[in-house]
């Protein structure tokens, strides 16, 4: 009780600090108070042009640092640390541009039967693993059991679920996949359970990665620590937990263009809000040549690095929003949550708490999709108190009632929370009943049967798809339950529901034309945000580092923020 | 002598016991290791998987025993996180701490008791009035201070190096030790100082010193001999606890300094909820200071012939 009473002063105190900053900065903004903004205001620092490919030059050691991971093993990397080695020490089916587009990479080219629910993936042939053994379709099968056997407790294994055999294997009673077959060397053909015209995104994940004969068992220590892979870059000795992990190129990789950097040296820092401290301190004293940057030093760092060309910027895959609960009162009805959205001065929060680096969103599924992203769709994510106010009282959502907004502490969101509630007080009058709690407790209280209010939320997908922000986040599947007095169990913790929306859904991952579905997951948010609006958008992810181009060519941030590793050149 | 270690071994065994239990309990109000701590759920049938293949699934008093059981074979089990040998992440920090605690102890005995023994003999001079100012304003400071001030100011100049620097740098061990473990000594020596200040006059007021200066005997010897060696016991207690509380890791100095010992280890798998970590470092904690306590004891018999310990 005493700790949470705590956090609660703390969160008081941080606030107050906060919306002193916005009365200030907010100043310079009085002329748009009143009138909407069109969400897509000069307010976000702009994208960087991407490094210029540079003749390939090899050599170069790249060294930056990362906190220490769970897993460099394929059967059990999990955050994005892990998968940032993973990735360069594997190469798995299908590989992911910068901007989320799939091209081939171990498999040459992958077809879908007639409903999706079986997949041939023509493997490249002559690939080898860094020890000469020969990538076939043996080796992705036994990649994959191994992550899949019950005794691995994977993690990260439920990626698999839609392939025929993986409940047995996750129950102990198969210790092979049975749809996965392996009977041609240059074929893998798998068998899904439940159809899916998108699978061969999810083959992008690292627990999808080939494993050679040598990797054993998932608890093969030595393995774990210096795994042998198939990737453009090898193991140069093993993992020196706490300490580094340094990687080296890989001289036979076929499976795409070999790798440009003679090694790369990823120092371990300590983890916490210190972790980036310590990427940016590094790279100033020269010790590293990328880094990412401690938020109230980004003006500061880009105007120093970006004439240098050394600033990159670029919207990535994520969204930050609110999580409205929207089977309780009071957010149970539309214009309840359209009044709070309007209610939010997304520019003068990202201005005032942000240093103007947040691009405040007009839709939820982000920029980086291209072809699917709809600019506006969100039709009530400008600030206009004044709309905000007539919804709100047309809602019920009367000055003086109460609502509840959570955020989680520890995460650098005290201050924006702060003045998005103290919005909501001004603006609409409300009695927000503001309190920070520890994430664990964040999505307890988010799944708990009754929950009300907002939540502060965020998502990035795990796969390279539009359907990844609206399936797990808004289908009726996703909520895990139907009964309202049980706990959530999925990610669909706001309890939204739409059978039309659903429809779309299922529609898409029934479509294989890739435009016809882009355009089904553009009415699907057109229902589930432009009609219901059924999560509050607030602003885009955007990464910014900061990386040595005086030394490197193409070095750019991957679709995951990380470097591309594979590409950078010596200058 | 041996019925005395025998009875201590005794004790050791009980203490281990319910500092076991102890953290064993504790470790619960961490709450589930395994629930969700990002902004995607953890599906039920992986917490499940997970817990089944740590031993969660069973009764509390089944965990506690089959700990007890792999514990005397000196298995510690796998961690939540990683999954490697618990033990083998002690050996590779255990090693640091004990290199950091000597030469922490070794600063503060040093410059603690030069100080305290001048101060002693120069009583009410200007060198004791500098050694009680400066003892106050050490055991003052909080220790964390010292060790961010070092790292901001000190790291990275001369000998020392750079925090963060690559881990391919190569440095010299005495060269990383050297900052954290003066960041630990300060206090301590602050502190043995006024104790030897303290038990060096009460000595030299006594009888024997008295005899000794009668027998003729030089001064130096009267101090260095005679009197140094029964004022030592309150710094022999002292340092005696102190090294099993450094032994135990320097969780807040350790962490400023990325010291790769086993206070930085646990201040992890805190972080985490990485109960078999955290279990691994109170019992090897443990153990260290009830084999430290039995040590200082002996040694008061050593320096003083009146103290028999059976």
């Amino acid at each position: 009780m005493e700790s949470m009473s705590r956090t609660r002063a703390a969160g008081v105190a941080v606030a107050l600090v906060a919306v002193v900053g916005l009365v200030l900065t907010g100043c310079s903004q009085r002329s748009n108070d009143g009138a909407p903004d069109n969400g897509q205001s000069a307010i976000g620092f702009p994208e960087t042009q991407l490094q210029p490919p540079v003749p390939g030059k090899p050599g170069g050691t790249f060294r930056f640092a990362l906190v220490e991971p769970t897993a460099i093993d394929p059967y059990n990397a999990q955050e994005s640390e892990g998968v940032l080695v993973t990735h360069n020490l594997f190469t798995e089916l299908v590989s992911v541009d910068a901007n989320g587009k799939v091209s081939p990479a171990a498999a040459n080219s992958w077809t879908p039967n007639g409903d999706c629910s079986q997949w041939t993936f023509d493997l490249k042939q002559g690939t080898t693993f860094h020890n000469g053994e020969p990538v076939d379709a043996a080796a992705f099968k036994r990649g994959w059991e191994r992550a899949a056997a019950k005794s691995a407790a994977s993690d990260v294994a439920y990626h698999m679920n839609e392939i025929q055999g993986f409940d047995a294997m996750q129950t102990g009673t198969a210790n092979a996949l049975a749809g996965v077959n392996a009977g041609n060397p240059g074929q893998l053909v798998v068998t899904l359970a439940r159809a899916d015209c998108e699978f061969y995104l999810r083959t992008y994940q690292t627990v999808f990665s080939p494993v050679p004969t040598t990797a054993g068992a998932a608890d093969n220590q030595s393995y774990n620590d210096q795994p042998i892979g198939n990737g453009p870059f090898m193991m140069d000795g093993p993992w020196q937990h706490n300490r580094g992990i340094r990687l080296k190129r890989f001289e036979s990789y076929t499976a795409g263009p070999k790798a440009n950097l003679d090694a790369v040296e990823i120092t371990i820092v300590p983890g916490g809000q210190g972790a980036v401290q310590a990427e940016y301190d590094g790279f100033v004293n020269g010790t590293f040549d990328w880094a990412r940057l401690p938020t109230p030093l980004l003006t500061r760092a880009r105007s120093s690095y970006e004439p240098r060309g050394e600033w990159l910027s670029k919207k990535t895959n994520g969204i930050n929003y609110l999580l409205p609960m929207v089977t309780t009162v009071p957010l149970n009805n539309v214009p309840a949550r359209q009044a709070v959205s309007l209610a939010i001065n997304r520019a003068a929060i990202s201005q005032g708490v942000f240093q103007g680096s947040a691009t405040p969103a007009d839709s939820f599924v982000p920029p980086v999709f291209p072809e699917a992203y709809q600019p506006g769709v969100c039709t009530v994510c400008s600030y206009d108190p004044q709309r905000a106010k007539q919804l709100a009282q047309q809602a019920g959502l009367t000055p003086g009632s109460t609502i509840n907004f959570q955020f989680n502490t520890g995460g650098g969101h005290e201050e924006w929370t702060a003045a998005v509630a103290q919005e909501l007080k001004d603006n609409l009058g409300l009695n927000v009943n503001y309190n920070g709690v520890p994430f664990v407790d964040l999505l307890k209280n988010e799944q708990a049967p009754g929950a009300s209010g907002l939540f502060r939320s965020a998502w990035s997908a795990d796969y390279p798809t539009p359907g990844n922000y609206l399936q797990p986040l808004l289908s009726t599947a996703a909520i895990g339950t139907t009964d309202p007095s049980r706990p959530v169990t999925g990610d669909n913790r706001g309890r939204y529901s739409n059978p039309a929306f659903d429809q779309l859904l299922a529609q898409a991952a029934a479509t294989k034309d890739d435009a016809a579905r882009t355009k089904l997951y553009q009415q699907a948010e057109q229902i589930a945000i432009g009609q219901d609006l059924a999560e509050i958008p607030l602003w885009f992810r955007q990464a910014y580092r900061l990386a040595d181009t005086q030394q490197f060519g193409n070095v750019n941030l991957d679709f995951s923020e990380n470097p591309t590793l594979a590409q950078i050149t010596v200058k | 002598m041996g019925t005395f270690i025998l009875r201590r071994g005794v004790q050791a065994v009980l203490v281990l016991l319910v500092a076991t239990l102890v953290i064993f309990l504790a470790t619960f109000a961490l709450g589930d290791p395994f629930a969700s701590t990002g902004e995607k759920v953890v599906p039920p049938q992986v917490q499940a998987i997970n817990r089944a293949k740590f031993g969660l699934d069973k009764p509390l008093p089944i965990q506690y025993l089959t700990y007890l059981g792999n514990l005397v074979h000196l298995d510690f089990g796998i961690d939540f996180d990683q999954r490697r040998q618990v033990s083998s992440m002690l050996a590779e920090t255990l090693p640091n701490t004990i290199r950091l605690a000597l030469v922490a102890i070794l600063i503060d005995v040093l410059i603690g008791v030069v100080a305290g023994v001048i101060a002693a003999v120069k009583r009410y001079s200007f060198w004791d009035v500098l050694v009680t100012v400066l003892s106050t304003l050490a055991i003052g400071i909080p220790t964390f201070v010292i060790g961010i001030v070092l790292v901001g100011f000190v790291s990275g100049s001369w000998i020392f190096p750079v925090v963060p620097r690559s881990f391919t740098v190569q440095v010299p061990w005495y060269q990383e030790v050297l900052l954290p473990a003066f960041t630990l000594a300060i206090i301590d020596a602050a502190f043995i100082a006024r104790l030897m200040r303290g038990s060096m006059l009460e000595v030299l007021r006594s009888d024997y010193i008295r005899t000794a200066r009668a027998k003729g005997l030089s001064e130096r010897t009267v101090i260095g001999k005679h009197a140094m060696r029964n004022s030592m016991i309150p710094v022999v207690t002292y340092v005696g606890i102190s090294l099993g509380i450094l032994l135990g890791g320097a969780i807040i100095t350790e962490t400023i300094f990325q010291y790769n010992g086993i206070g930085y280890l646990l201040a992890r798998a805190i972080q985490n909820s990485n109960v078999p970590v955290i279990i691994a470092v109170v019992v090897v904690s443990v153990l260290i200071f009830v084999l430290l306590s039995l040590v200082v004891d002996i040694l008061y018999a050593f320096l003083d012939p009146r103290i028999r310990l059976d």
